[in-house]
């Protein structure tokens, strides 16, 4: 059936709850759409020809991002066969599109390539992939889809170890226990989800998706081992000697921290450690739960990333007065647009060009100030394309009772020691088909590329699943022969 | 994952020693390596020490000193039978294992329980090893253990004075393992020292050993949360670099620790676990708990 092209110029708005609510609790800012809208939506893309979409190209994974749309417009008389569909079509390349939907910068993916861009807004990729997770999700229509998939199922009788149950490892796992292998999740912490769980706050991506995603995973067949520390609890070598093949998708945990004076003084926090209270133990609830946080009156956050901007709208429900610092300009901002628009919206202030120098403390060896440099930009471009920045000379002491610091973070310590891993500056080595240095040990996500996004860590899942396929397929063809 | 509590006793008052199922653990861990337990569903993340175990039926013990809401309600709420909802490691590196002569090994109060495996280790590494617990009476635990595993047990206690808050407490071990540890000192030659414990009372017997020049080496307890190097909460400086005490320790060299940056840290969270206790303190007694 031909789809409807008729030029829309406006976006059909998600509704959000109004700023002054939402600073007060931890319940999700964004509310999506409802399937009247999202057809709405939807009519409005050009449904542009497979071969040539530029969207799909801008998509890290290549959904087929027509393809799914087009199917909520088709069958736009039954939703549930209208989002059906649609899942079908995005779970060729992504099992986590609620996550994706939420959590991906769109705007610099598939939407900065749309071709409606041209004449007015981009389709909202994000939010109608996002409706579709969440519609299916709440009708067991994801079920349904996964429940014809498990009977296809052929066993391999091979088996795959993933270390850590992040974006990379929880696609891995999916992508292998789909085709016929055993597979078995090694986790630190006592919950799956990686950064899904301890870093993302609630207000962005509820805890209650990334369960019934891993939920999900469990009914493929795949096993979780939480409280596995690989390096401590089991090393790598031991793993390979119990499985066909190891993934290791263990992410960028180590945070930097500021090589300042005092940057250990009570009340300075990596984003990590806040993040963690915050999120995994629900610290915002305490104390009815036991794990404390301490958010003082004013709160400084260091960094302009992601993870700088979850921090500071996290500590601004503690009802503090937030600013965010940042050594660079705002044209080098790195968080999303979406996450900076709702840091501004919520009060969250935004200091350009200072860099902290030193971290001043109290009698009681508690933070009281920061001391930044103010620094210039020049024209000239970085590695990364940014410009240049030096220092003046010149300071600013800002007031501070807690700081957040959130500028990166390294690939997790207790792997890359693993003998034999070829590691450089902190990221696991890999080939095209992301084998590391150790035959049959496949790695991908954060751990070979430093901080990235979570639709490149399934990326990667999706890759190494493929190429693991092939190094099995070899090794039973070998053993048969 | 059933983590299922085999056995539980009180050994003395407050402390509570627990069998735990937890094979993964048993199979892997080291003298000088800690676990990190959750118990209940809105609890805590803390860190304990394995002080036994049985690589081959799989379980480990642990021994808690009830000081705070976690380990209280362990206390009343768990029995055997009932699991525990985590127990991650061993974690942590194990504790240098070898010869280094007469070693002096000290613990105080709940800090004696993890002595216990690494006192041990040293002993049958060919170590001639005292080990001393200093602690407020009647809090003497595994004394029978230690008698049988080291060459000499030595238990400083002192009485608990009515009135006494956690400040009198702290001064009078400091005081007590001072004058101890400098009578030991003169009077005979040690190797090594180790000491566990309140960071407090470990710089002020660090103060002491320095003065005599003997290698020593402290076990670390900084507040942890994922304890395997995701959050930098048990940062602590060690020879002028930051580390994290979790993947870099928790033993380290006690002439290069920044005591006092330790001591810091370490109370930060005091008022809200005052707070977490008393709220919880306040629900048994609605529910006509005992307590
Ligand atoms: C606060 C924050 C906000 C972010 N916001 C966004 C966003 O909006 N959009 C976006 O696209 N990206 C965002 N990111 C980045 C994104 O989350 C990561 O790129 C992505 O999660 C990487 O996935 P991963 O699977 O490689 O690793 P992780 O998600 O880090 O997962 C690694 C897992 O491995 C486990 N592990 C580590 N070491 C071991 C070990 N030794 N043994 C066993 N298990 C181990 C960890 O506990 C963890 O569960 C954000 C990151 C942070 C921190
Ligand atoms: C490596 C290591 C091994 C340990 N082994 C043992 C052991 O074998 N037996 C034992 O009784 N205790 C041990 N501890 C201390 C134990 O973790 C704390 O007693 C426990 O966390 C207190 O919890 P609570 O809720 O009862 O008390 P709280 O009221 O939370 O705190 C009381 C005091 O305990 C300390 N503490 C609190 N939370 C933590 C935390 N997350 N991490 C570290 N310290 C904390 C603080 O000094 C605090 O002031 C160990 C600590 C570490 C770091
Ligand atoms: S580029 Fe835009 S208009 Fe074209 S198919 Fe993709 S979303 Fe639709
Ligand atoms: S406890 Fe989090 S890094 Fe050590």
């Amino acid at each position: 059936m031909a789809v409807r092209r008729k030029l829309i110029k406006e976006r059909v708005p998600t509704p959000e709850r109004p700023a002054e609510e939402r600073v007060k609790d931890f319940a999700e800012v964004n509310l999506g759409y409802t399937f009247e809208l999202a057809v709405k939506e939807a009519e409005r893309c050009l449904q542009c020809p497979y071969d040539y979409a530029p969207c799909i190209k801008g998509c890290p994974v290549h959904i087929n991002i027509p393809g799914f749309i087009s199917k909520l417009v088709e069958y736009r008389d039954d939703p549930d066969k209208a989002v059906k569909e649609a899942l079908n079509v995005i779970w060729a390349c992504n099992s986590l599109p609620a996550t994706t939907g939420r959590v991906c910068p769109q705007e610099d993916q598939c939407e900065m390539n749309c071709v409606m861009g041209k004449v007015g807004d981009k389709i909202n990729i994000g939010k109608l992939e996002r409706f579709v997770a969440d519609y299916a999700r709440e009708k067991g229509i994801d079920e349904e889809l996964l429940f014809e998939i498990i009977p296809k199922i052929e066993k391999k009788g091979q088996s795959v170890a993933i270390i850590g149950a992040g974006p990379a490892g929880l696609t891995a796992a999916g992508e292998l226990a789909k085709l016929g292998y055993d597979v078995t999740i090694y986790e630190a912490l006592h919950e799956a989800g990686g950064v899904l769980m301890y870093g993302i706050p609630e207000f962005r991506l509820p805890k209650s998706i990334v369960e019934s995603e891993i939920e999900k995973l469990k009914k493929l067949g795949v096993k979780i081992l939480t409280d596995h520390v690989v390096g401590r609890t089991v090393t790598i070598e031991e793993l390979l000697e119990e499985y066909d093949a190891v993934f290791i998708g263990s992410g960028a945990g180590t945070p930097r921290l500021v090589n300042a004076p005092g940057v250990n003084l009570n009340g300075i926090y990596t984003a990590n450690e806040f993040l963690t209270r915050v999120n995994l133990m629900k610290a915002y609830k305490f104390p009815e739960y036991d794990t404390p946080v301490y958010v003082g009156k004013k709160v400084i956050v260091i960094g302009a990333g992601n993870t700088a901007m979850d921090a500071a709208r996290s500590a601004r429900r503690f009802g503090a007065d937030v600013t965010i610092t940042y050594r660079r300009g705002p044209e080098d901002v790195s968080a999303r647009i979406e996450e900076v628009h709702h840091a501004k919206e919520e009060g969250i202030k935004f200091e350009y060009f200072i860099n902290p120098v030193e971290f001043i403390g109290d009698e009681n060896g508690k933070v009281k100030a920061v001391k930044f440099e103010k620094m210039k930009a020049l024209e000239e471009k970085d590695s990364r394309g940014k410009r240049k920045i030096v220092g003046t000379g010149e300071y600013v002491t800002l007031e501070a009772d807690t700081v957040i610091i959130a500028i990166g973070k390294h690939p997790n310590r207790l792997i890359v020691n693993t003998p034999g891993l070829k590691v450089e500056r902190g990221k696991i080595v890999v080939d095209e088909n992301l084998m590391t240095s150790i035959p049959g040990v496949f790695a991908g996500g954060d751990a070979i590329r430093g901080e990235a996004t979570v639709i490149l860590a399934m990326g990667d899942g999706r890759k190494a699943a493929k190429a693991i396929h092939e190094y099995l397929t070899k090794k039973r063809e070998g053993q048969n022969a | 994952m059933p983590y299922k509590i085999l056995d539980k006793k009180e050994l003395a008052m407050n402390e509570v020693w627990y069998k735990i199922h937890a094979p993964h653990v048993a199979k892997k861990v080291q003298p000088g390596q800690f676990v990190i337990v959750r118990a209940f569903p809105n609890g805590e993340r803390i860190p304990l020490t394995p002080v036994t175990w049985d690589r081959d039926e799989g379980w480990i013990t642990l021994i808690t000193f009830v000081r705070g809401k976690t380990t209280m309600r362990m206390a009343n709420e768990l029995k055997p039978g009932d699991e525990l909802l985590n127990v991650a490691g061993p974690l942590g590196n194990p504790a240098p294992m070898k010869k280094f002569g007469k070693i002096l090994a000290i613990g105080m109060i709940t800090g004696i329980v993890e002595v216990f495996p690494i006192a041990k280790a040293w002993q049958e590494a060919g170590n001639e090893v005292t080990t001393l617990h200093v602690s407020p009476n009647p809090m003497v635990i595994l004394k029978e253990e230690f008698e049988n595993a080291v060459s000499r047990h030595i238990v400083e206690g002192f009485d608990l004075q009515p009135g006494w808050g956690m400040n009198e407490i702290a001064q009078e071990l400091v005081k007590r393992a001072v004058a101890k540890v400098k009578e030991l000192l003169e009077n005979e030659h040690f190797d090594m020292i180790l000491t566990v414990g309140p960071a407090g009372g470990q710089k002020a017997v660090f103060n002491v050993v320095k003065e005599f020049g003997i290698p020593m080496h402290a076990d670390l307890h900084p507040i942890m949360v994922d304890a395997t190097g995701m959050c930098g909460a048990c940062r602590v400086t060690v020879g002028g670099e930051v580390k994290f005490a979790c993947i870099d320790g928790p033993g380290f060299d006690a002439y290069k620790v920044d005591w006092d940056e330790l001591i810091h840290r370490s109370g930060f969270y005091a008022p809200m676990e005052r707070l977490a206790l008393e709220t919880y303190l306040k629900q048994l007694q609605a529910q006509g708990g005992e307590q």
